[in-house]
């Protein structure tokens, strides 16, 4: 009987693993192949690329770093990178702003989910439907304007939201923060919630008051999820496309962010060695956020790790 | 074994011979062409053009056309970015006839079908070189421009401008008087439709110089094209006429928010003096509301040695799909042929004639006097080289350059640049092309 | 005596702090409404503007409410569109077949990457995890470039079929939602099934997949409404107005309507009612996808 058994076992294992084989390769390679031909394979032609002169259909030879060195040394590309400073800094006051609701919102209100609903649907909204909305809203004289004027400022001590260069960009970070505060709210609000609920009682009893509490629980309990916004926010300042493209009339009048120019500097000026070493510096500038935010995130706050929520933990070990 | 050999060869036989007939089937040029000719042709055509405004009278036109060739359909796509939709569109499948975008000269036969010898077609047609390559003419032009401001003329007259300004200086005294005396805008820039402000470019040719060859010779092998010529000439006299109307407050107060569609009923209604655009826009001004008789149509003010020119050149031009079956390609070209000698659309647009035979439309009348100067090619060898030139230093001149027209608005608006250093900026970087190019020097 | 005036004492300390309480909890309650009316505000507008006709639009504030609020003409008008590739009606069409496409392959592929990555211990497995995570890293909006001249090699600019694989592309999040729930799901489940003679196609199709549904929800659901949503693909790689989406539909009509905000905005609300319709029904997978998709940092 066992020894009947034995082969027809060892058949069988055999048959498991030529079908283990089979069904490694069938399942991962689709994906393995995308993976490769709109990441790997774009991606090493982009590092080639930055290093030609080159169109779409013609290639006019080798120039070494001629691109890169163009790229900062003309003042026109160098304050497109800047421009991203107004969205960090919009970033900057999103996650605030984000976080402070995100702590009202746990902290036990009634409507809570109508608030967060409400707060969050922005971010399913299409970007250009939320330009043609705020172009609508910005124009002189009617939606902001007339909000504005009904609190008793007068129109003509009131800029030119989309015109004014002073304010221009301001207007479409704005936009931004509309678009994107929800849903980092949203994040803490599920980082909040998973902090044990314990660690109040205890603080309550140990007499904190809430702003301790908020200092001594909720800060350490989501600073990877904070982290994680920050770089979220950071790395989409440095790719900013849609406002500017929609609400500004495809970045004019300054509103040219650094993705704009690599767009026009490809699409329009038909030179895509230098839009690829332009998309390179963005590239390296993003890879730079990433890496100092994981440095900072190791070396300083090394105990957070420890105290937040197994989920992140395993997918951590996981990756 | 041996019948299926014989079947293969029997195969391989006819196929050869099919695509040996449809080779020989060669189109006819479209000097050749005879309307109404092979009026059973059977084949369905999608045609991209940038026309958003008219799909109605598009379509009257293939109404029209079906008339005499019922089994063809022809759709209308049309786009709203489309000099750089139809840029990327171009390489594809996806069309039987399109407005021809900004590609480059040697790349013409790749993507569309030859029409016949340039100086055979230039006996009948106008304008056969604005697409054409090694003596072969790829495009036909819808209509032709001529390039000129659109104005009120009862806004002139309110602000008491009799005589219509032949220089700079008497525009901008115009627009002032316009600003002075009445509630119109002066000088409407359609600043955030973008294309609006590269069409600025088309005047820096003819129209700024009396120069055929300005636009596609002189300005390539000219050291700082941009500087001032110091007598009202040249580009740097076009460029400057928007930098000071809007320097002195002479344009609409927020130019972020204009609006293209809406401007046609603004001028036709007198909320605007005159606006800077080619002939086409006439008609379109005149029919937006109920004062079209006030739409009147003058010539740029700029005068060379006392004359005046209008630079005229070829609107978006038809091209047929090389790679569309030879059905599609002959019922295209039936169309076109249509289109040019049949419709009128050059006609009805306030275009120049194409077909040398055709009539102008009245608005020229304010042209009398004035000489038409239709841009030269590009000399043998040098048929890509403005593009690369515009590539190059990043300028996109008469080739969807919008941005650095709007700075010009922003820096004059802001106070921050002074004219002369925009154009000294323009300079080095034409000088910087050219280098990199190694142009010669003229 | 004493333990009264301490009651006392403490009964006034009460008071102040539950007045304290109340008054933190009505400045709460301001501040959330005072977002919430930022966050509606440009909505609500878009939504009154909608049912204005020209004229009222030209002749009224942008904030006055319309005279008909059944004046459902300019709805009317983006449905049909003025000419058919600014139709709402085709562009819901194709975008209907875009995101079904899409989302189906997603699911397909993270579902079977997230099994074969979870279940198998194989030389390559630790490589395969790496490249995904590598390619976090690199920013695919940086790409356009390169991708834009491959797509055109493989002559797949201007096809439904070209834009739907790019799409359905590597898409990390869901492969990573799908690790994840695998993760959390016992292995008895399948090596049982496996020993029992399932193959492990049957293991999967047949025991797993049904089981990660609130996975695939979740999947199915963030990239569902990215996909609908996406622009700056559709306009690169979809040229002809009969392809066009909802997105790129909506851009078109800055070239007719320009400035005719009351059209506009017509259309603008009809886009933005299957996202709300998807939020409403599935809230919880929103969020909780959310969450576990950008942990993945």
């Amino acid at each position: 009987m066992t020894n009947a058994a034995a082969p027809d076992l060892r058949q069988r294992r055999k048959k498991i693993n030529g079908q283990k084989v089979l069904l490694i390769v069938t399942f991962s390679v689709i994906p393995l192949f995308l993976l490769a031909l709109f990441t790997y394979v774009p991606f090493f032609r982009m590092i080639r690329f930055s290093f030609y002169n080159m169109s779409y259909t013609k290639n006019k030879g080798f120039v070494g770093l001629d691109n890169y060195v163009k790229i900062f040394t003309r003042e026109e590309y160098v304050s497109a990178m800047l421009l991203s400073l107004y969205y960090m800094a919009g970033a900057a006051i999103q996650l605030s702003l984000a976080l402070f609701f995100a702590t009202l919102l746990t902290s036990g209100l009634k409507g809570s989910g109508l608030f967060k609903g409400i707060m969050f649907f922005p971010f399913l909204v299409n970007g250009i439907a939320i330009g043609y909305m705020f172009k609508f809203f910005f124009t002189r004289g009617f939606v902001l304007d007339t909000v504005l004027q009904s609190l008793g400022i007068s129109l003509e001590s009131l800029p030119y939201w989309l015109r004014d260069q002073s304010v221009n960009n301001w207007s479409l970070v704005f936009t931004s923060v509309w678009k994107y505060c929800g849903q980092n709210m949203v994040l803490f609000v599920g980082a909040i919630a998973s902090i044990d609920p314990t660690l109040y009682e205890a603080a309550t009893i140990d007499g904190a008051n809430k702003w301790q509490q908020f200092k001594a629980i909720i800060l350490p309990g989501i600073k990877t999820v904070f982290m994680l916004n920050l770089i979220l926010s950071i790395t989409g300042s440095l790719s900013a496309f849609e406002p500017a493209y929609v609400v500004g009339s495809m970045g004019a009048n300054g509103t040219a962010t650094f993705f704009i120019k690599i767009h026009q500097m490809a699409h329009v000026h038909n030179k895509v060695g230098m839009a690829c070493a332009m998309a390179m510096v963005l590239m390296i500038l993003i890879l730079v956020f990433t890496v100092a935010q994981r440095l900072f995130f190791r070396y300083v706050m090394k105990d957070s790790e420890n105290t937040f929520n197994g989920k992140a933990n395993r997918a951590k070990a996981l990756w | 074994m041996k019948k299926i050999l014989s079947l293969v060869l029997a195969l391989c036989l006819t196929l050869g011979m099919a695509s040996f007939a449809a080779a020989e089937e060669a189109l006819p040029t479209f000097d050749q062409l005879v309307y109404g000719e092979n009026a059973d042709i059977t084949a369905s055509i999608l045609f991209a053009y940038h026309r958003t405004d008219i799909p109605e009278k598009l379509n009257g036109y293939v109404d029209e056309f079906r008339k005499t060739y019922p089994n063809v359909t022809i759709e209308y796509d049309l786009i709203t970015d489309y000099a750089e939709n139809a840029l990327n569109r171009v390489k594809t499948a996806d069309w039987t006839i399109m407005g021809i975008p900004a590609v480059d000269k040697d790349e013409l036969s790749g993507f569309f079908v030859p029409l016949g010898a340039t100086d055979v077609l230039s006996e009948k047609y106008a304008f056969m070189d604005a697409w054409n390559f090694d003596g072969v003419t790829y495009g036909m032009p819808s209509t032709g421009n001529a390039q000129g401001i659109v104005y009120n003329k009862a806004v002139f007259a309110k602000a008491g401008v009799t005589e219509i300004p032949k220089t700079p200086d008497e525009f901008i005294a115009a627009l002032k008087a316009i600003k002075a005396n009445t509630d119109a805008i002066p000088l409407y820039t359609n600043y955030a439709a973008n294309w609006t402000m590269g069409a600025w470019d088309a005047y820096i040719g003819g129209s700024a110089t009396g120069d055929a060859n300005y636009m596609n010779n002189v300005l390539l092998h000219k050291a700082n094209p941009f500087s001032d010529n110091g007598d009202g000439t040249g580009p740097y006299a076009v460029y400057k006429i928007l930098y000071d109307a809007v320097k002195e407050g002479l344009i609409e107060e927020d130019y972020t928010t204009t609006d293209w569609e809406g401007c046609k009923g603004m001028i036709n209604n007198g909320q605007i003096g005159c606006m800077v655009l080619g002939s086409w826009a006439f008609t379109q001004m005149r029919d937006a509301g109920e004062h079209g008789d006030d739409i009147g149509y003058m010539s740029f003010p700029i005068t060379v040695n006392g004359k005046q020119y209008a630079s005229a050149g070829a609107d978006y031009s038809f091209g047929v799909n090389v790679k569309a079956t030879y059905e599609q390609k002959l019922a295209s070209l039936y169309y076109i042929k249509f289109l040019t000698e049949q419709s009128g659309f050059a006609y009805s647009e306030g275009g120049l004639p194409i077909d040398k035979t055709g009539e102008y439309p009245a608005l020229y009348e304010a042209f009398n006097g004035i000489e038409f100067v239709a841009d030269a090619p590009a000399a043998e060898g040098e048929e890509a080289l403005f593009n690369e030139l515009n590539a190059e230093s990043e300028l996109a001149i008469n080739a969807g350059g919008n941005t650095k027209i709007q700075k010009i608005i922003e820096h004059a608006f802001n106070g921050d640049k002074e004219f002369d250093d925009i154009m000294a900026e323009w300079n080095e970087a034409w000088t910087a092309a050219q280098e990199a190019l190694n142009v010669e020097i003229r | 005596m004493t333990t009264h005036a301490a009651g006392n004492r403490g009964l006034t300390q009460n008071r102040r702090a539950v007045a304290r309480k109340t008054l933190l909890r009505i400045l709460a309650y301001v501040s959330l409404l005072l977002a919430c009316f930022i966050a509606l505000l440009p909505l609500w507008s878009a939504f009154t503007v909608s049912f204005k006709t020209a004229e009222e639009y030209s002749s009224t504030n942008a904030m006055t409410l319309p005279q008909n609020w059944m004046n459902l003409e300019n709805y009317a008008q983006v449905w049909r569109g003025n000419q058919p590739s600014q139709s709402l009606l085709r562009a819901f069409a194709t975008s209907g077949l875009v995101v079904v496409i899409v989302v189906t392959v997603s699911v397909m592929m993270g579902s079977m990457l997230g099994y074969v990555l979870n279940r198998f211990r194989f030389p390559g497995n630790g490589l395969i995890r790496n490249l995904f995570l590598i390619a976090t890293l690199i920013p695919g909006i940086a790409m356009q470039v390169s991708t834009y001249q491959i797509m055109t090699d493989l002559k797949m600019v201007n096809t439904l079929w070209g834009y739907m694989i790019l799409m359905s592309g590597t898409d990390v999040i869901s492969i990573y939602i799908f690790l994840q729930f695998f993760e959390n799901l016992d292995v008895a489940l399948d090596e049982s099934a496996v020993l029992e003679g399932c193959t492990y196609f049957g293991a999967f199709f047949r025991i797993l997949l049904p089981l990660t549904v609130p996975a695939i929800v979740t999947v199915a659901v963030l990239k569902g409404v990215g996909v609908y949503n996406e622009y700056y693909n559709a306009n690169l790689y979809l040229n002809s107005g009969k392809y066009y989406t909802v997105s790129t539909a909506l851009y078109s009509f800055s070239g007719p309507y320009k400035s005719q905000y009351n059209i506009i905005c017509a259309g603008v609300l009809l886009t933005l009612l299957p996202p709300l319709i998807v939020f409403l029904v599935f809230q919880k997978q929103v969020y909780a996808g959310l969450a576990s998709g950008s942990v993945k940092g």
